[in-house]
């Protein structure tokens, strides 16, 4: 035993060296050998402040000039965790839901925390859920795409057959029509997630449909397209079959990786700039047809309800909107001195790409050209910036976006003016953010 | 479009720095870039246009026949069938009401399906508190559309599990809810609702959805047209309208102290033994794998204790530490929990 340790000693051999380093570690923790004691009694003696103030105590001794412990140790090594979660300091980053929206989480939605997203493309599991009858695990061996209807050759797919057609990858948000919704009366959500966060923005990959229907020889009567999933609701829309033909994806990817179960894996149907809810998840069917099929998703849910008791249906279109998401109320300015801070954005148009995006420090009445950052992408979500020079005052923020085709996002009352407040869809309105001296930040509507 | 970025890029090399300040000047920063070229064009319609690939296989009629389910106001869709209103409210009091209500009325915040006649013209302003109710006697525009939603989607915890018979059953009893006429006479028990007589319905609302057709297909040009404007665009005195009643009934996540609670067993074991039990280093037991911990656990607690003090293997006495017996065991006590 003793020949053997002194052997080590001259040969010190990796498991010596990581015994050391344990010993060191060990000894470091000496010095707090006094309050391991002291938590061990506090433990012992339930209390519950026993362990927050041994944090509190842990937090202190990690500061400068002190070496952390983490840095004294070692970690988990590789695939410990084989596929990579956030850290777990980031739980508040998730997704969240009003459970007063629906009767129950099956038929539900949920929002983004988008006050939390860095650049213009959502991490997987962070996408808003929108589901009405709850997500299906589909089983990619039994996955079918049917085609049917005005086409000389009606076909079923598998999924491998979808994956083997030229692939495309596009950068698109993806927004539920009801995105702020919930305001049309008034301001009724605290916080950024909750009056923005029924959309998302993510690299989708997938083959366009149009490469798919050259192969099956489409009648020219086949003007309609109609779209099913393969969920419990079988939730279908009719598609114009300009659209189609113009962009539309079947997509399986999302982000580099296959579809989320909550986002349609493994295939779904992907249109650009248009509602959330055209683009059918769990794909199963595409049938051609030469009229519309006004299903339930088109006529009794998802058409705009105005003044006069008109309706608006297949009012597809995402129009330009945008939003200041720093500062928020969930990011508000507290303890922020006074001179140059940054006010940052997200801008979006489902007709093309934003042209400009302005910035109005005193609720609409002047305004300022802001900057564009990063990629500027047709359809995408766009980030735009401001630097501001704040002297502490109050101040009624708010963003205006521009699109490609000139048109201006508009203020609240020009919607409410020709809509109502009762059409729940496409409210796109100017957003403002009351900022008060202390940096709190609130959701605040002009009448 | 990469020619002319380029350029760009050509031109910021070898202008001044006024040219420089003057590009910096531009609408963006942090390299943005708009792209000018619209892709689509350039990757599908260049490169794979009239080019087939031919892959699956052309389906059968039979499987057709199973998936094709859907139902268009033109009746086109609509198998055989029939339903009367007593057989309606019977599957409907069975299936439906615990949801929708005895009379459609709607419960516990799901979708009420009759009533609400010429509620669509009411706004919530002005201290007006009655909402539009959007039934389908009040709102929707087709009676296929009914028909089509109960087959594909209810009822709501066992969808597509009724027969043609029970639809055209459920359908026209909830249009009987409605109290909706067909060719003016009010739907009586002897009515019986088939695909044949499916086209004689008409909803009173159909009317009031627009566009019709032919423009159905146009996207509908936005209803509302904002200028640019820049300076002096609104009054500076306006009302401002803060939230009354909060309702998003949480308050926003935000990063929360991180407070941990660890056992000394935890604890102790963090800051000597994960260095080696944390992987599979050395041989050492990995910590939480249930493999290797059921056969030790299998040995019994006490040779694990007496183990870890007095060493195995590769293992020193207590790991190389100088922690005393009773913690040795509160760590091998957390390292069986972990393990089993």
């Amino acid at each position: 035993m003793n020949n053997k340790e002194t052997n080590k000693e001259r040969f010190p051999s990796t498991a010596k060296l990581l015994k050391q380093i344990a010993k060191e570690s060990e000894s470091v923790k000496k010095n707090d050998r006094r309050d391991f004691l002291k938590k061990g009694f506090m433990f012992s003696a339930g209390a519950a402040a026993g362990s927050t103030f041994f944090t509190t105590k842990a937090n202190a001794i990690d500061l400068p000039p002190k070496v952390p412990a983490v840095s004294k140790r070692l970690g988990k090594g590789v695939v410990d965790t084989p596929y990579g979660m956030p850290s777990k300091f980031e739980s508040h980053v998730a997704r969240r839901t009003q459970s007063w929206l629906t009767p129950d989480s099956i038929a539900s939605i949920s929002m983004s925390p988008i006050q939390e997203i860095k650049g213009i493309i959502t991490p997987n599991g962070l996408h808003f859920e929108r589901y009405h009858a709850g997500i299906a695990n589909v089983n990619p061996d039994e996955y079918r795409l049917m085609i049917h209807g005005l086409v000389k050759k009606p076909i079923l797919l598998t999924l491998e057959d979808i994956m083997r057609y030229p692939s495309v990858s596009r950068i698109n948000f993806l927004e539920c029509p009801a995105n702020g919704g919930m305001e049309w009366r008034g301001p009724q959500m605290k916080a950024l997630q909750f009056t923005h966060g029924m959309m998302s923005c993510s690299q989708w990959t997938g083959v366009y449909l149009k490469t798919i229907l050259a192969d099956l020889g489409v009648s020219p009567k086949g003007t309609w397209v109609l779209a099913e999933g393969g969920d419990g609701s079988a939730c279908s829309r009719s598609i114009p079959m300009e659209k189609i033909l113009d962009d539309a994806i079947l997509a399986y990817g999302q982000n580099g990786e296959m579809l989320r179960p909550e986002q349609g894996y493994p295939i779904r149907l992907f249109l650009p700039g248009w509602e959330g809810n055209t683009s059918i998840k769990w794909l199963r069917r595409l049938e051609i047809g030469d009229k519309p099929w006004h299903h339930r998703e088109e006529t009794s849910k998802y058409t705009d309800l105005i003044k006069d008791g008109k309706s608006i249906r297949f009012s597809w279109v995402q129009e330009a909107n945008s939003v200041i998401t720093s500062p928020c109320p969930e990011h508000p300015w507290k303890g922020l001195k006074k001179g140059y801070v940054e006010i940052e954005g997200l801008a979006w148009s489902g007709r093309g790409k934003i042209k400009l995006v302005d910035i109005s420090l005193d609720g609409g009445v002047n305004w300022k050209k802001a900057k564009l950052k990063g990629m500027v992408l047709p359809k995408a979500w766009t980030r735009f910036s401001y630097l501001h020079k704040w002297d502490g005052k109050p101040l009624l923020l708010q963003s205006r976006a521009i699109d490609e085709t000139g048109y201006v996002q508009p203020t609240l009352k020009q919607l409410r003016d020709a809509r109502g407040v009762e059409s729940i869809y496409h409210k796109n309105s100017i957003h403002t953010w009351k900022v008060y001296q202390d940096g709190k930040v609130e959701n605040v509507q002009f009448v | 479009m990469f020619s002319s970025y380029k350029n760009k890029l050509v031109l910021a090399v070898l202008s001044t720095s006024f040219a420089l300040s003057a590009l910096s000047a531009a609408t963006n920063i942090d390299h943005a870039v708009i792209y000018k070229d619209n892709y689509k064009v350039k990757v599908t319609d260049r490169l794979y246009a009239k080019k087939h690939f031919n892959f699956g296989r052309e389906a059968t009629k039979e499987e057709i026949a199973g998936w094709d389910i859907d139902v268009r106001p033109d009746g086109k869709g609509l198998p055989e069938g029939k339903g009367t209103i007593v057989e309606g409210e019977k599957i409907y009091i069975e299936k439906c009401a615990s949801c929708h209500g005895d009379f459609g009325e709607g419960k516990h915040g799901y979708p009420e399906l009759a009533g609400g006649e010429g509620t669509t013209v009411l706004q919530r302003v002005n201290g007006e508190t009655e909402e539009p109710l959007r039934t389908v006697g009040s709102y929707w525009p087709y009676a296929s559309t009914l028909w089509d939603y109960i087959n594909r989607a209810m009822p709501f915890p066992a969808p597509k599990t009724l027969t043609a018979d029970e639809v055209y059953a459920l359908t026209i009893y909830i249009l009987y809810l409605n109290d909706i006429k067909i060719n003016g006479k009010e739907i009586d028990e002897d009515f019986v609702l088939t695909k044949d007589n499916f086209k004689d319905i008409k909803l009173p609302n159909e009317k009031n959805f627009y566009p019709q057709e032919p423009n159905m297909k146009k996207t509908i040009h936005p209803d509302v047209k904002n200028t640019r404007c820049m300076k002096n665009c609104a009054k500076k005195n306006r009302k401002l309208v803060h939230v009354l009643s909060d309702l998003t009934s949480l308050e926003p996540l935000k990063r929360k102290k991180f407070v941990e609670t660890k056992s000394v067993g935890q604890e102790k074991y963090e800051a000597a033994c994960a260095v080696c039990h944390d992987s599979d280093a050395m041989g050492a037991p990995k910590l939480g794998d249930k493999k290797v911990w059921s056969k030790l656990i299998k040995q019994g607690k006490k040779t694990l204790y007496k183990n870890a003090i007095h060493g195995k293997g590769a293992m020193p006495p207590k790991g190389g530490t100088n922690y005393s017996d009773e913690t040795i065991k509160k760590i091998i006590d957390y390292m069986i929990k972990k393990g089993s």
